[in-house]
């Protein structure tokens, strides 16, 4: 059963060919705290996330795979995390892009939780959500800069 | 032209094959499906080539405007009609593909490094830009990345076939009769000559001239140049077509990147960024390019301006400055192609390469400066402006794009990066049936060629399409060289 996390709508003054070329190095440079990435094919990746949580320091393991694929109308990206004490989770982030007339461009975000055990749901559902909403709000607020 | 027709040969087949790669497997393939017996000579222990290490896509365009595109591409340095034949077939390159047991998936990357792989055309401004589709082997990553996924499909159509591999066996020497055919080739064999008989015809297939000092100091535009690929490809087939009277083409162009060179490694160490905290400099600590705007396969046109006052070119080497946060966003060299990738795992945080002293560190631009060897106020002064520039959104000096600008903080760092090929494309020139010209336009009897060796890439080049072509002049060449009356 999936849990929704976050989802985002918004609009931003830009054709939707340009914000399918932007929005992978967006995503990739708005992500706090993601290091050592490493692409293990053009679709595929893995990294740590650098995350705090209640003011402690947290180091996760995430392994994101691109999937549905629709140039330039869409994508997912399917993503495994794994933090420590084998807390695990899967998420999977949509992305929709809708072009509107007079070039703009609807982008909506949505975020599920897949995979989601007890103990990281009493845990982590909270921090979960906020992450996701704050990393949308931050995608949204780069993607308005540079339309 | 030199006639040494040998008195006793030793092996003896209808159509050998000389280089193991996409061309060579398409080649003997098709030969032997129609009934040629076929011999490949490979000189390394292993095949593959640049196929097994290089991106591992290829093209299939999805309409004859791709004719278009490539017209413009080449700028008059192919014939029309070889691109047209090159199309025909390369939109069949899938069905060949599924026909030969495999499966392709588009070719759908994550944008996100610089340089960038960009799903679509190279030049999208040109007409027929659209109909570029890129595509590689189905598979997932834990079938290995999409070079792996296609060696192994290739390779396997030649074992399952039982097709005949000689590894470890240079080829030395074409050998002609008195009618001017190609009717063999003189090979070596742990340090043994061996004559083997072409019955039918001869296919070369054996790559450029990426690991030629001499051939790429005069033909290369930008010098000295690096190679990121396999080291076996010396220029062999140009060589031996030279001899018997065979004209070359493409001598001048080039696929370049920029890598690394590690003194213990051979090649160089493909280099690319993912956060768009690096600049790059001239070796006087000078920007000089918009870093994130460059044609992935274009390099070297940046780097090929020579300054005749000091009789240097300046941007050889240079220099990319990065920040921590590029440090610690991921390794510098990927592992997605390139001849380093199997023998080196550069780290994932670059820490271990700081340590070797392959990556350059200061607290500061100047103290930066002062272990690479550049004036500390250039460098200093240089990554100023930058980031001011950064500030501002706008980049007045080179034109980066807003969405590429991000200010340097230090801690900075400097990693040294020369041209550094993919491939080469210069060789034999052919004709759209694959067969090698001598300088008059003439076929020289049963010898052809196909792939990196003379491709048909005469200037610009669009990714995929080194692959996409091997694919194709190899069936045509495997077609051809298995129709030829036996001379025998």
């Amino acid at each position: 059963m999936s849990t929704i996390l976050a989802d985002r709508n918004f609009v931003v003054q830009a054709s939707r060919d340009r914000v399918w070329r932007l929005i992978g190095k967006v995503i990739f440079s708005t992500l706090p705290g993601m290091e050592q990435v490493e692409i293990l094919d053009e679709n595929s990746f893995r990294a740590l996330l650098k995350m705090k949580l209640s003011g402690v320091g947290l180091t996760m393991r995430l392994k994101g795979e691109m999937v549905d694929v629709s140039p330039p109308q869409s994508f997912a990206v399917r993503l495994s995390i794994d933090g420590p004490g084998g807390l695990q989770m899967d998420q999977k982030v949509s992305i929709a892009l809708t072009p509107l007339e007079k070039g703009k461009t609807a982008i909506a975000f949505k975020a599920t939780a897949e995979k989601m055990g007890i103990l990281m749901r009493s845990f982590f559902l909270g921090p979960a959500r906020r992450f996701a909403q704050s990393t949308f709000e931050a995608i949204e607020k780069r993607l308005q800069e540079l339309a | 032209m030199k006639v040494k027709i040998p008195e006793k040969w030793d092996m003896e087949y209808d159509v050998v094959v000389v280089g193991w790669g996409a061309a060579g497997t398409a080649a003997a393939v098709t030969a032997h499906d129609r009934g040629a017996r076929v011999l490949i000579l490979e000189k390394m222990p292993d095949g593959g080539g640049n196929t097994r290490i290089c991106g591992g896509n290829i093209i299939i365009p999805k309409g004859k405007e791709f004719i278009d595109y490539l017209d413009s591409l080449s700028f008059k340095t192919t014939e029309r009609g070889i691109i047209e034949t090159f199309v025909e077939y390369a939109i069949k390159n899938g069905d060949w593909i599924r026909e030969m047991g495999a499966d392709v998936q588009v070719f759908a990357p994550l944008e996100v490094a610089y340089p960038t792989m960009i799903a679509g055309a190279g030049f999208p401004h040109l007409p027929g830009a659209e109909t570029v589709v890129k595509y590689n082997i189905k598979g997932t990553p834990q079938e290995g990345k999409p070079s792996q996924r296609l060696w192994k499909f290739l390779s396997g159509l030649v074992s399952k076939r039982g097709i005949q591999v000689l590894t470890g066996t240079p080829a030395k020497e074409l050998i002609m009769n008195l009618e001017g055919e190609v009717i063999g080739v003189l090979a070596e064999k742990e340090s043994k000559a061996v004559q083997i008989k072409a019955r039918r015809a001869l296919i070369l297939t054996c790559g450029g001239f990426e690991n030629d000092p001499g051939m790429k100091w005069d033909y290369l535009p930008v010098k000295p140049v690096l190679f990121l690929g396999t080291p076996a490809n010396t220029g062999d087939g140009i060589r031996m077509v030279q001899k018997i009277g065979g004209d070359i083409w493409h001598m001048t162009r080039l696929s370049c990147l920029v890598g690394f060179k590690a003194p213990e490694f051979e090649a160089a160490f493909w280099v690319a960024f993912l956060s768009e905290g690096f600049i790059f400099v001239d070796k006087y600590g000078r920007r000089f390019v918009n870093e994130a705007g460059i044609e992935i396969h274009e390099y070297y046109r940046e780097l090929s301006r020579f300054d005749v006052e000091e009789m240097e070119f300046p941007r050889v080497p240079m220099y990319a400055i990065f920040d921590e946060q590029t440090r610690r966003r991921g390794p510098l060299s990927r592992g997605t192609a390139g001849y380093n990738r199997d023998l080196y795992n550069w780290s994932l945080d670059n820490s271990a390469e700081i340590a070797k002293g392959w990556i350059s560190t200061g607290k500061t631009a100047a103290e930066l400066a002062s272990r690479i060897s550049i004036d500390p106020q250039v460098l200093a002064a240089t990554v100023e402006r930058y980031n001011h520039n950064c500030q501002s959104g706008k980049d007045p000096d080179f034109g980066r794009a807003r969405e590429d600008l991000r200010a340097l903080e230090p801690p900075l760092y400097a990693i040294q990066l020369w041209p550094a090929l993919i491939n080469t494309q210069g060789g034999p020139r052919r004709d759209k049936e694959a067969r090698v010209l001598d300088p008059d336009g003439r076929p020289i009897p049963r010898l052809y060629a196909a792939g990196e060796l003379g491709s048909i890439w005469g200037y610009l080049y669009q990714g995929a399409c080194n692959i996409g072509e091997g694919l194709v002049f190899g069936r045509i060449a495997g077609r051809n060289a298995a129709g030829e009356k036996p001379w025998s």
